[in-house]
């Protein structure tokens, strides 16, 4: 028992120095930043834009649903064909909504898109 | 100081590239050691190694879950970098365990002594030996990075310090 702690003492001795050793930065981290690939970063924005994208398309299926968007469309249509009939023009909250909402969304698609681009 | 994890949250959510270069100077030097010693002193491929290791964290920083520490993480990262450099250079034990000269710092006798004796090594006892006596790691953290089961892991520490005691012995450093 007495020789094995003897010989691991020796060994702890012998690696000791190794094993306080720090090594010098002298321009690695510089060096590995400069070669680390663009294409993650872009993968972010990709994934992110992806994501976006989906979630658009799930908030407005769910409102479509939510809302009878169907019956909406019946009703724009509907009034779009009487309105021209008549000549006279008709604005709703609910066409409000749905345009501001709309122009939103395909804003933020767009400036996402000409990130993507310029990077 | 920030703790590892918010850089590594900060890399991986907002593609931090200064979170990483904090990291990068926080790690780079046992990383760097680990690889001097696997190559012998060999601090250009030691360097190209690193590199590698640090490129390869940041492109898979998503997958670091924090089930062990970022320093663990990275040296399994180090280890596999390793292990694929040997195996694409097929290299053979002869070839691999000549210590190398040159570099400020690794061209002193005992730097010398160090990696003659490292030589003596094979490879998985190397990397075993130096992950304890060098990085102080415990058996199942060394389990942890070379994916070796922990018997494997004790039969080489034990098989490597035999070697190297009687190495030592046979130069002189018992007395």
């Amino acid at each position: 028992m007495d020789m094995i702690d003897k010989d691991e003492r020796l060994l702890q001795q012998f690696f000791s120095e190794a094993a306080n050793q720090q090594i010098e930065d002298n321009g690695f981290t510089e060096r590995v930043m400069q070669s680390l690939p663009v294409a993650s970063q872009r993968s972010w924005l990709s994934r992110f834009s992806c994501l976006w994208t989906w979630f658009c398309i799930s908030v407005f299926a769910v409102l479509f649903v939510v809302f009878h968007g169907w019956e909406l469309l019946a009703v724009q249509f509907e009034v779009m064909l009487r309105t021209m009939a008549t000549q006279s023009f008709s604005i709703n909250l609910l066409m409000i909504f749905s345009v501001v909402f709309g122009l939103l969304f395909v804003g933020t698609g767009e400036i996402i898109s000409s990130e993507l681009a310029r990077k | 100081m920030t703790t590892d994890i918010s850089l590594v949250a900060q890399v991986a959510v907002f593609g931090n590239k200064r979170a990483f270069d904090e990291l990068v100077r926080r790690y780079q030097s046992p990383v760097r050691r680990f690889f001097l010693s696997q190559t012998l002193g060999d601090s250009q491929l030691s360097d190209d190694l690193a590199q590698d290791t640090f490129v390869k964290a940041y492109t898979n920083i998503r997958s670091f879950k924090g089930l062990a520490s970022f320093h663990t993480w990275l040296m399994r990262i180090a280890y596999n970098v390793f292990y694929d450099y040997t195996r694409s250079k097929h290299l053979t034990e002869d070839v691999d365990v000549v210590p190398q000269r040159g570099g400020s710092s690794e061209n002193s006798s005992l730097k010398m002594d160090l990696y003659a004796a490292l030589a003596l090594l094979k490879p998985d006892e190397r990397t075993c030996i130096t992950l304890q006596l060098i990085d102080g790691y415990d058996i199942a953290g060394i389990a942890k990075i070379t994916g070796l089961k922990d018997g494997t892991v004790k039969s080489h520490l034990s098989r490597g310090k035999e070697k190297l005691t009687t190495y030592l012995k046979q130069n002189g450093y018992d007395r």
